[in-house]
Parts: C-alpha cells; structure tokens; sequence
C-alpha cells in the first residue's frame, strides 16, 4: 500500500487496480512507472491505494522449462534466435532505464499460479505490494523459480509474512478461487493484455507507459474530486 | 516474452466494447504483453 501526504479537497485514497503477471517483463517496467509518477506529483500528490489483480500470460506455459529465454521464445513461437535476443536487449535496456536489471539469462520459466494465490495470501495479511515487488525481483533479476512452494515461502518471510501460514495457503489452494476471480474480471472488463491500469474505477491505462501518464490520470481524478 | 509482434491478426491488449473504462491514449508506443509476447498496440 502506497500512501502519500494528505490532500484536503482528497477524502479517500484514489484506488489503483492494476492487472499483470509475474512472468511479464513491461509490468515490472510499468510498475516502476507508476511509482515514479506518483512521486513526481511531490508532497501535494493525493493518497493512492493500490491494489494488483492476477493475470496469466500464458496459461500453458510448463511447471518448469529448463531452457533459457531464448530458447523459449525460439522453440515455443519460431522466431530467429537473433531476432529474440536483439527484442530481449531492447527490453533489458527499456528495464535499466527504469531501474531495473534484467538478466533474461537467468529467467526459469514456469506457470505463475501459485505466485499469484501467495499474493492474496499477501494481500489479506497488508503485504501485497511488498511480495509483488520481490516476486517481480526473483524472475526477472534473480531467476527465481516462482512455482516452487519452498521458494515462494522463502519470498513471503523475507517480506515479513508468515512462513508457515503461507506454506498452509499455497499447499491447500486456498486463494485459488480469488485469482481464478481476478482472471475472469479482467475477461469481463475486456483485459487482453497487461499491464493494466483502472484509476479509481474510472480510467483505463493499457501498457507500461510514461511516467507523466500516470501522473497525469491522478491529477485529473484529484482535481474531478474536487471540482 | 517479448518483442514486436508482427501478425496482422494479432488481438488488441483490451477490447474496448467491453470495457467499461474510458481509456487514456498516452503514449501508443507503450508496450503490452499478451500471452507469449508483447508488442505496441499501435502497431497492430
């Protein structure tokens, strides 16, 4: 939960449902995004409130794929190997100028299921935007297996939530349903691809756009709040 | 993952008859992903 200084004409923190996946490089990207146009609207920003809903990518990606990303790409959709690599340099150099050190060397593709039912466990114990940040981290800094059970509980102590509550929720399910709901809501609403961006229920933003974008639909709904 | 993607019947990250948002345009050269890959919608 992000939360900045109090805005006077603001009586509720401006909601921010964002839909992305684990295994989705521009989310990562967009996120840092976000975080930077929140802050560059300074001490006068309004108070937001966000809140990330799971999407899968790619639903029939394997548990675990020993390849490396190239070969992923590669095998899975026939694309040159030179031209994956020069994409994976483009969004490695997009990555570093968010702040971001992508190792797509590293990256241990998998199904993201199990990391998204630890992200509501995370969400009802307050801890959601800290996991979703070190998950984000794990697959795409660190080549972090994030379907393994024993890896995900790992991430989910380091952020300060229960190890064994956590180990509890992943291996009985117990918030498959909510992702499984998170999923369909976004087929509801017409979400193909992520990430996506609902500004207080009332402005979409599709991608992982600029910074003063995303400052941009604040401020307009702050100053729709007040008018 | 990602990359440009190239097909012309590629779908668009969101279908806008069902959305129930009003969409901001910013920058068309944002990229989405979806499914395997991820490329700019503008250039679908």
């Amino acid at each position: 939960m992000r939360s900045h200084a109090f805005h006077p004409t603001v009586t509720s923190p401006i909601k921010i449902d964002i839909w992305s996946d684990i295994a989705c490089p521009w989310c990562y990207i967009g996120k840092r995004h976000l975080e930077a146009g929140i802050d560059a609207l300074g001490a006068d920003a309004p108070d937001v409130e966000i809140e990330y809903h799971s999407f899968e990518l790619s639903p029939d990606t394997p548990l675990d794929f020993e390849g490396s990303t190239v070969e992923y790409l590669a095998d899975r959709k026939g694309m040159p190997v030179e031209r994956v690599e020069q994409m994976l340099q483009h969004v490695t150099g997009v990555a570093a100028n968010a702040g971001l050190d992508y190792h797509f060397e590293k990256v241990a593709h998998t199904k993201t299921l199990k990391a998204h039912e630890l992200l509501h466990f995370a969400k009802a114990n307050g801890k959601q935007l800290e996991l979703k940040e070190r998950l984000l981290k794990a697959y795409f800094v660190e080549g972090g297996r994030v379907n393994r059970i024993d890896e995900l509980v790992g991430y989910a102590a380091e952020v300060g939530l229960d190890a064994d509550e956590a180990r509890a929720a992943l291996e009985s399910g117990s918030f498959a349903s909510e992702v499984q709901a998170d999923i369909a809501q976004a087929g509801a609403y017409g979400i193909n691809g992520v990430p996506f961006f609902v500004i207080d229920g009332k402005y979409g933003i599709s991608g992982a756009q600029p910074a003063e974008v995303f400052s941009q639909a604040i401020s307009q709904v702050a100053g729709e709040r007040a008018a | 993952m990602t990359g440009q993607r190239a097909d012309a019947a590629a779908p668009t990250p969101t279908d806008a008859a069902a959305s129930p948002f009003t969409m901001v345009t910013g920058d068309p050269s944002a990229m989405v992903c979806e499914g395997d890959v991820c490329f700019v919608p503008a250039a679908e």
